[in-house]
């Protein structure tokens, strides 16, 4: 018993050192394309396209399930965004609190009879409203079928080329779709898709839906995501994006190429994952068309939103995180370690596979043998201090170097005390936070058998003012 | 690999880190102080600059600037600033002046240094100010790219800023160069230029440039184009119909509305949408009933065109009205219906 709990330790030490080295790679691939251009001037690279007729029109999709208190904000936050033509379309998924009323209100919306297209097929659409101020803001009412459900009845009403897709409790930087759509106008629609930062807000002060100053939460919970989104979205996205491999695009800020999309069959309905399911597809259908059309990720424009404080609702945001995550890889199960798919086969599904989603298995067997090492002489105290070191490494470690990238590249967070504070309480991750992440991924692996979709639960304050 | 050398390894990594945090800890400080000087000094030159370009006799602006540690960067915003928020900043000749003056020397050096970003910075605000004391150096460069990178696509740019026309020629050394580009170029050389090589381009048999020359013609609403537009409705490539309505839509000009009619027919329904467009922006009262028939077409975008069409016209309500009721097409009178109460457009 004793050597397989030892075997079971160094397979663990081998793992953790891989998936480390891992993203040691992927922070070296990601590192000079973003250092390269962070000393770019924004307001220069984007001018061109800014004050352009020729740019490209946008059809902005807000899906929304009560969400009463952020939703108003977020238009308002859209309507002040820096593009030359845009439609703001906000679908209201059945929610059982006053979300369509307070749009109704606020923008003066009156009922319109609109021929939609069924492109791609979804609940039952009731009504459709037009603002009476600003025409280009319609609103959906429909009934309640899912987020998936209510981005497909969006992309049916959208008259443009490109949609962004963002969530309800989101805010937008004024240049954030400038620069997210301006890849997709300089590659002539060779890029079909972009994805752009998500940041934590909680702590900052957004007013009159405009991120004024940029600051730290108190609450160490939330410290800890914004940790979490730097080592996923600049280590991570960037590399992967860079080898044409990136999977995921987040729900909360991606523009996509309509027709794309609808030829890919919209997103689906049946998983919690829609975002990371659909970019796989998308990926999957390039492949086989053998195109060298590309999805990729803009480190820069960014858009911020609101983070769970309780654990309560951040641990079933997470469950809800892995059991998509499942459910995207069960779906593509064919792609994996399939040569066919090129490196979308052979890389990055893999790679997802077994370091984000059986990375929790692993680290729950890690800490179940320091523990057992160090208490019950599970394993010999040596290998159980070079577990601890390596948990370590590949927790606190990886995430330290991650607020290191973001120092040296965009350097978001103004003071020196907000560098500070990120670095160490990153090191802290392994002791605290990690376990309860573990936790809640294992749970979400599980919760990935029991078919119950929701859109989640998270209680908002709102970030605006 | 035992414990010690993982503990040496962690001690390292820890160790490693924590001088990159002081590093960083360090240049943060420095950008922030940095950041203040300039910032004082920017706001200590924005009063005589604001006089200088009001009244270039005011020469205080000359004196403070030669005097202060960051005259690169404050010129660079107060010009910039001037540039992006006043009309026709751009071509003022006072900018050109105080650029060319300030900051020749400086943007040479930093065209030929390694960092690529200020060299493509450099670029832009070269461009902004037009600066024609670099464009010697900028032609050099041109003729010395090898591939059509994010650089020497701004090259091109600015080049073409100044009206430098060898820019077409350099550009179709690249096989690879969008239409996009040769657009911009056109859009950035004076008037006379460009519209010369508009007239090569039509003539020309290259699509890529001749489809940029379209673009420029509806843009630039350059109506003495007119005729070639109109001749290339006849042609046999469907792309150039189509590149050839989508500019006669723009100019909302068509010398002879019987040009329109085999469109209405057309096996290409983007040829039907436009056919229905050019209808209700130029209000082709004749074609009426075509858009009826359009309004029952299989492709959604022509019910669109062709009821939004009718809303253009005085009585556009009243026909959709009565469209909205006895249309044979199920999908024509939702789309009708829609036109009753809708109103088209995207924010701007």
């Amino acid at each position: 018993m004793h050597t397989f709990f030892l075997i079971l330790s160094y397979v663990i030490i081998a793992y953790m050192l891989f998936s480390s080295l891992s993203y040691i790679l992927l922070f070296g691939l990601a590192f000079r394309k973003v250092y390269r251009e962070s000393e770019l001037d924004p307001r220069e690279t984007t001018e061109d396209i800014a004050g352009n007729e020729r740019t490209f029109p946008v059809s902005i999709l807000v899906p929304a399930y009560n969400e009463e208190v952020g939703v108003v904000s977020t238009v308002r936050s859209l309507l002040a965004l820096e593009y030359p033509e845009k439609e703001i379309i906000v679908i209201d998924d059945g929610s059982k609190d006053q979300t369509s009323a307070r749009m109704i209100e606020e923008f003066q919306m009156t009922e319109v009879s609109f021929a939609v297209r069924a492109y791609l097929e979804t609940a039952e659409i009731k009504t459709i409203y037009q603002s009476s101020i600003f025409p280009y803001i319609r609103l959906i009412k429909k009934a309640n079928g899912g987020k998936a459900d209510a981005l497909n009845a969006g992309i049916n009403l959208a008259s443009y080329p490109y949609f962004c897709a963002i969530d309800g409790d989101s805010v937008l930087e004024n240049d954030a779709l400038l620069k997210t759509m301006k890849p997709i106008i300089e590659s002539d629609g060779q890029i079909i898709v972009t994805g752009g930062s998500v940041r934590i807000a909680n702590g900052s002060t957004i007013s009159r839906s405009k991120v004024e100053t940029i600051n730290l939460p108190s609450h160490p919970v939330v410290l800890m995501q914004i940790i979490e989104y730097f080592r996923a979205f600049l280590i991570g996205r960037l590399a992967l994006s860079r080898m044409n491999i990136l999977l995921i695009v987040s729900g909360a800020f991606g523009v996509f190429h309509k027709e794309r999309v609808i030829r890919a069959g919209g997103y689906n309905r049946k998983t919690v994952g829609e975002d990371m399911e659909l970019v796989v597809r998308l990926h999957r259908l390039l492949r086989e068309e053998k195109s060298k059309q590309r999805i990729e990720y803009i480190p820069d424009p960014v858009c911020w939103t609101e983070a769970p404080e309780s654990l309560e609702v951040l641990r079933s945001q997470r469950i809800r995180w892995q059991r998509g995550l499942w459910e995207t890889l069960w779906t593509h199960k064919k792609i994996i370690f399939n040569p066919a798919y090129g490196s979308i086969g052979l890389l990055s599904m893999p790679y997802f596979l077994l370091v984000e989603l059986l990375g929790a298995v692993f680290e729950l067997g890690g800490y179940f043998m320091i523990f057992g090492g160090f208490f019950f002489s599970l394993i010999d105290p040596k290998t159980a201090g070079t577990l601890f070191l390596v948990t370590i490494f590949y927790g606190s470690f990886i995430s330290a170097l991650a607020v290191l990238l973001e120092e040296m590249t965009l350097h978001k967070y103004p003071k020196i005390s907000h560098l500070v504070r990120l670095y160490f309480w990153a090191l802290t991750e392994t002791f605290w936070y990690r376990p309860f992440m573990v936790i809640w991924r294992i749970q979400g692996i599980f919760a990935a058998f029991r078919k119950k979709h929701n859109w989640g639960n998270m209680k908002r304050k709102g970030i605006s003012t | 690999m035992t414990l010690p050398f993982f503990l040496l390894l962690t001690a390292i990594l820890l160790l490693f880190q924590l001088v990159l945090l002081l590093y960083l800890v360090i240049r943060k400080h420095k950008r922030k102080r940095l950041e203040e000087e300039i910032e004082s000094q920017y706001a200590h030159l924005t009063e005589p600059f604001a006089s200088y370009m009001m009244d270039p006799s005011d020469a205080r602006f000359l004196y403070a600037v030669k005097s202060i540690s960051h005259q690169q960067v404050v010129l660079e915003r107060l010009l910039n600033g001037y540039v992006a928020f006043t009309r026709g900043g751009s071509a003022s000749p006072l900018v050109q002046q105080l650029s060319e003056e300030f900051l020749t020397e400086t943007y040479t050096r930093v065209l030929n240094q390694r960092n690529w970003a200020r060299r493509v910075n450099t670029l832009h605000y070269i461009e902004d100010f037009r600066m024609r004391s670099l464009a010697p150096i900028l032609r050099e460069r041109m003729k010395q790219a090898g591939k059509l990178d994010v650089e020497t696509q701004q090259l091109i740019r600015t080049l073409a800023s100044l009206n430098e026309d060898v820019v077409i020629d350099e550009l179709n050394r690249f096989s690879n160069a969008p239409v996009r580009l040769f657009v911009d170029i056109l859009h950035r050389l004076d008037k006379t230029n460009a519209e010369e090589h508009v007239k090569t381009a039509l003539e020309g048999e290259n699509e890529t440039i001749k489809h940029a020359a379209f673009i420029y013609i509806a843009y630039s609403g350059a109506i003495t184009f007119l005729p070639q537009v109109e001749k290339e409705l006849a042609s046999p490539q469907v792309e150039t119909r189509i590149q050839a309505l989508k500019t006669i839509f723009r100019l909302k000009y068509l010398s002879e509305p019987d040009l329109l009619a085999p469109f209405f027919d057309s096996p290409f329904w983007t040829e039907r949408m436009f056919a229905a467009r050019i209808t209700g922006v130029m209000q082709f009262s004749r074609y009426k009933k075509s858009l009826s028939t359009l309004l029952g077409d299989s492709v959604w975008w022509v019910r669109y065109s062709a009821a939004e069409a009718y809303t253009h016209f005085s009585d556009g309500d009243v026909i959709l009205a009565h469209l909205a009721e006895n249309h044979p097409d199920r999908y024509g009178r939702d789309m009708a219906a829609q036109w009753q109460t809708f109103r088209p457009g995207g924010a701007r």
